[in-house]
């Protein structure tokens, strides 16, 4: 029996949803048995009608005590789904969050953690997944015995098709004293960005060489026009010209998108990180030493300001060619 | 089984500090700071924060009392970043130095224990528009004037002059003594009848300040004179048989630098259809560059090591080792252009300055013609 | 109070790694103490600062961890305990005996880096919690020590949340949460005194790793590098992009 904790928005599950059906769907022919998802938090129980398409039953998690995430509740809901399953393999959207609360089922389940994979796949009672490492830089191939919890990398598998219908199961979940610790006060919703990074096909990122926050201006019609996210470097974040969830590298996020643009930024290794499984990269900056040149597959040296008005103009002609 | 070649624990934690600084902070600026001949006092402040700054003030003054082996690890790392920059603390150890060697107790604690309280800088000043080899022939005249010494003379090519708290002073009670009149003085910058012209133009090493200083009729307490009326010249000339193996250090800095930035570049240029680091021409002057660093580091830290064990045979050792590493590091630097090519004659690229700030090195702290008079000196006193 | 970083020695962002017999190749690498932890050694010193205490540093590793340790100890932690293993140790393994020595020295506040560049993982920190039985909040931004408590801010999938936290508690930290400071000379010659306390993770009861890395490679995209000179005439090199985007990349 295999689990799938399925992201969702409150209406529809998420890409990264449907992903993680198929590498359960994967482990579950070797492994035997069923697979089954979990819905946690407001609006389970709506998205379960499209989520029992895709496996044989879902477990529903909700009220008041799951109407905000902590990474305590998250891994409380996983590891009571996982009993009820009698599940051997537990497969995870790999999202900030998903990283944050595997890791403490994990440990509950006494289960070995293959974090961020990029496949996933079991051979006898075995799981093998592969995952990057050293500042994705290395690939590497990790296998463990079970229980596993296998959280799966954003854009890195098919997105299951719909296999005839499953069951609803409500869950009940008691919380502890330890899940009763985090009090959450505040959310802090981010203005920019209508595109999320980590799906994002295109990212349109400035470095510090942008000038000002108002040079971002630029940077955010560029990315709308093709219909893509923006993303920042450390050195934007700290001068706090954009805002920390569009940092891209080491610290910040990491993106594979088909197009990265990386305008007015040296490409530190930190920052490289970040972006480097990007499909095709496209630098601008005005200095012909900068290292990201060497990490690009096509480069414009010359001044951004000038440049990349040109291109907005290019790109709109194409557009309506 | 005596030799050891390897650094202490701390001292690779040095350079692991050293060297880190250098490449973020130093390293970024380094050709701004350049093109605008500008003094990076930021950097200076920074230095003192993380506790490179004057680390030879002893512990009685309130310093780490560190020696030459710690300079020298710090003045590769400096030194490859902008050697510019490195001339900064460089100088301040120089000017530092002579108080070290002959001044008393008292005194290392008063001119000393305030370098240690918040970021600042020593001089040594020798040179003069007329003698610089010479030191000798200098004409800077000190008058005994009751409890004072007056100071009247022109000083010139003297790096941080003006930044620094004070300037040891080179001046003679007699020029026909020549050397045996000359005393070591300290003169606080504050003092009346001090002023300072920065020196503009230089070729390079222009982060670096450089001053022509004027003392006119300058009352200096005789509570500032170092050792005694007859001890200047010996001060002066001991001071620099240390104070040149930090300059090797930084010259060692600059030849690494320029053989990092050759091989980078011939693994990245293609001619002919391949790197041009696969040409035997371009590996010649890599392994040539290699050569020239390798052999001139390990004579600095030995020369360093002599100095702080205080063996006199670190008075040739260091000349052997200024001279070498300033003549390799300056040839490092010139086929570092060659390799580069157009580019490396253009300053998008950072290996032309690499050129013109370390022609000063051979240059400054006793030119390489004066080393060699030094270490045949010593040859031919050894057979006699 | 007491305050606790755990921290990881990894290979300087800067070197080439390499790849020998299929497994990646540290020997004459550099190793410094991980980047992103040092967001949680400069926390735990501030706090130190502000308001008293100790600020102990632990970590799991093999021997030469000791290298990272007296970095954290130069830039002003107080002492440390290292336990050692040899291999790769996965982190929940590892979370099991980090938490043995945690439970002992029960400081108020855990903090560690978000991510650590040798194994790209995030789970250290949440994992040594669940040991713990203590909350986590990960990917911290801002800290506020209360009166048995912590007020702070940190990221979430899409945008970030202040929360209340009852201690002891584990923070993983990132950019944003402070600026570290570097070592100082005098600060590594102090260092050379402090305590660093080695425990053998089978003295712990703890031995073997979950996960086993069956082989590794060296996976760097080869780039075209086609450079185009925009210096002149900006306008000509963005056309031309364009359409070598458009016509032979095919991906506008």
């Amino acid at each position: 029996m295999v689990l799938v904790v399925l992201d969702h928005d409150g209406s529809k599950l998420r890409k990264s949803a449907l992903e993680g059906v198929t590498r359960g769907r994967k482990l579950a022919e070797v492994l035997g048995g069923d697979v089954v998802g979990l819905l946690i938090g407001p609006g389970a129980d709506a998205v379960a009608e499209e989520a029992k398409n895709y496996v044989s039953k879902v477990f529903t998690v909700t009220g008041a005590d799951f109407e905000t995430y902590t990474a305590e509740k998250w891994a409380k809901a996983a590891q009571a789904a996982a009993a009820a399953a009698g599940a051997k393999a537990v497969v995870a959207p790999a999202s900030r969050t998903g990283r944050s609360w595997t890791p403490r089922l994990a440990y509950k389940l006494d289960a070995a953690l293959l974090e961020d994979t990029l496949d996933s796949w079991a051979e006898g009672d075995k799981v093998f997944a592969t995952r990057y490492s050293f500042l994705n830089r290395v690939l590497e191939k990790q296998a463990a015995g079970l229980p596993a919890v296998i959280s799966v990398k954003p854009n890195t598998t098919p997105l299951a098709e719909p296999a005839g219908a499953g069951t609803v199961e409500p869950l009940s979940v008691e919380l502890g004293e330890l899940e009763r610790k985090v009090e959450v006060l505040e959310k802090i919703v981010e203005s920019g960005g209508k595109v999320s990074l980590t799906e994002a096909d295109v990212v349109v990122t400035g470095g510090r060489g942008m000038g000002s926050a108002e040079a971002f201006e630029m940077i955010e019609e560029f990315a709308d026009l093709l219909g893509g996210a923006v993303g920042a470097t450390r050195a934007v974040i700290d001068a706090g010209w954009r805002p920390y969830s569009e940092q891209i590298g080491q610290t910040g996020k990491t993106v594979q998108p088909t197009i990265y643009f990386a305008l007015a930024l040296s490409g530190a290794v930190q920052h490289q990180a970040g972006m480097n499984k990007s499909k095709v990269v496209v630098a601008v900056n005005k200095d012909p030493d900068a290292p990201i040149f060497k990490e690009s597959d096509y480069g414009v040296v010359g001044d951004v300001h000038q440049v990349l008005p040109a291109m907005i103009e290019e790109v709109k002609k194409l557009k309506s060619a | 089984m005596a030799l050891d070649f390897s650094l202490t624990d701390e001292q690779k934690q040095l350079q692991q500090l050293a060297r880190r600084f250098a490449r973020e902070q130093v390293a970024p600026v380094a050709k701004e700071n350049d093109e605008q001949a500008r003094v990076p006092w930021e950097l200076v402040e920074q230095l003192y924060e993380i506790g490179l700054l004057n680390i030879s003030v002893p512990e009685a003054a309130g310093g780490l009392g560190l020696g030459l082996v710690e300079e020298v690890i710090i003045g590769e790392e400096l030194g490859w970043a902008d050697m510019g920059f490195y001339t900064i603390p460089m100088a301040s150890e120089l000017g530092i130095t002579p108080i070290l060697l002959a001044g008393s107790e008292e005194q290392q604690k008063r001119f000393l224990g305030p370098l240690t309280e918040r970021p600042s800088l020593a001089s040594f000043a020798l040179s003069e528009p007329g003698n610089g080899s010479d030191a000798a022939a200098l004409r800077t005249r000190a008058v005994r004037d009751g409890d004072h010494y007056v100071i009247s003379g022109t000083k010139m090519w003297i790096s941080n002059a003006k930044e620094a708290d004070f300037n040891v002073v080179f001046a003679t009670l007699n020029p026909e003594m020549r050397h045996k009149g000359v005393i070591a003085i300290v003169v606080e910058n504050d003092r009346e009848g001090v002023s300072f012209n920065k020196i503009h133009g230089k070729m390079g090493q222009r982060a670096a300040p450089t001053y022509e200083i004027i003392y006119d009729d300058v009352r200096v307490p005789a509570e500032n004179l170092l050792g005694d009326e007859q001890s200047g010249f010996k001060i002066a000339m001991l001071t620099l048989d240390k104070t040149r193996i930090p300059v090797a250090a930084g010259s060692v800095g600059v030849a690494r630098r320029a053989l990092d930035e050759a091989a980078k570049y011939a693994l990245e240029r293609e001619a002919f259809g391949r790197p041009i680091a696969d040409f035997q021409a371009i590996q010649f002057k890599l392994a040539n560059m290699k050569i020239g660093l390798e052999t001139a580091r390990i004579y600095t830290l030995y020369a360093a090591w002599l100095a702080d064990r205080g063996d006199p045979a670190h008075i040739s050792a260091s000349a052997v080792a200024k001279a070498y590493a300033s003549e390799i590091a300056f040839e490092a630097a010139n086929e570092a252009i060659q390799t580069l090519g157009g580019y490396g004659y253009v300053n998008d690229f950072p290996v032309e300055k690499l050129l013109r700030d370390v022609k000063l090195n051979q240059i400054y702290e006793g030119t390489n013609e004066i080393q060699r008079i030094i270490i045949a000196r010593d040859i031919l006193r050894a057979l006699k | 109070m007491k305050y606790v970083a755990i921290i990881r020695q990894v290979p300087d962002g800067e070197s080439k790694i390499k790849v020998e017999g299929g497994q990646v190749d540290l020997s004459g690498t550099t190793m410094i103490l991980d980047q992103m932890d040092e967001y949680a050694v400069e926390e735990i010193i501030r706090l130190k600062e502000q308001h008293d205490g100790e600020a102990v540093v632990v970590a799991f590793g093999p021997e030469r961890t000791e290298e990272a340790m007296r970095t954290a100890l130069a830039m002003g932690a107080d002492r440390g305990v290292l336990i050692t293993a040899a291999g790769y140790v996965d982190p929940i393994t590892q979370a099991a005996a980090l938490a043995k020595v945690l439970a002992e020295e029960a400081p108020d506040v855990v903090f560690t880096g978000g991510q650590q560049a040798d194994w790209d993982s995030q789970a250290l920190g949440s994992a040594t919690a669940e040991a713990l039985g203590w909350p986590v909040i990960t990917w911290t931004t801002a800290f506020e020590l209360e009166d048995g408590k912590a007020k702070a801010t940190h990221d979430l999938d899409e945008g970030a949340e202040v929360v209340r936290v009852e201690l002891p508690a584990v923070f993983t930290a990132q950019q944003g949460l402070n600026e570290p400071r570097y070592p100082t000379l005098p600060g590594i010659m102090k260092a050379k005194k402090k305590e660093i306390k080695k425990i053998d993770a089978a003295e712990l009861g703890v031995g073997g790793s979950k996960v086993e890395i069956v082989e590794q490679q060296i996976m760097e995209l080869e780039r075209k590098v086609k450079i185009i000179d925009g210096t002149k005439e900006p306008a000509a090199a963005a056309a031309e992009l364009i359409k070598l985007l458009h016509e032979e990349a095919k991906v506008l």
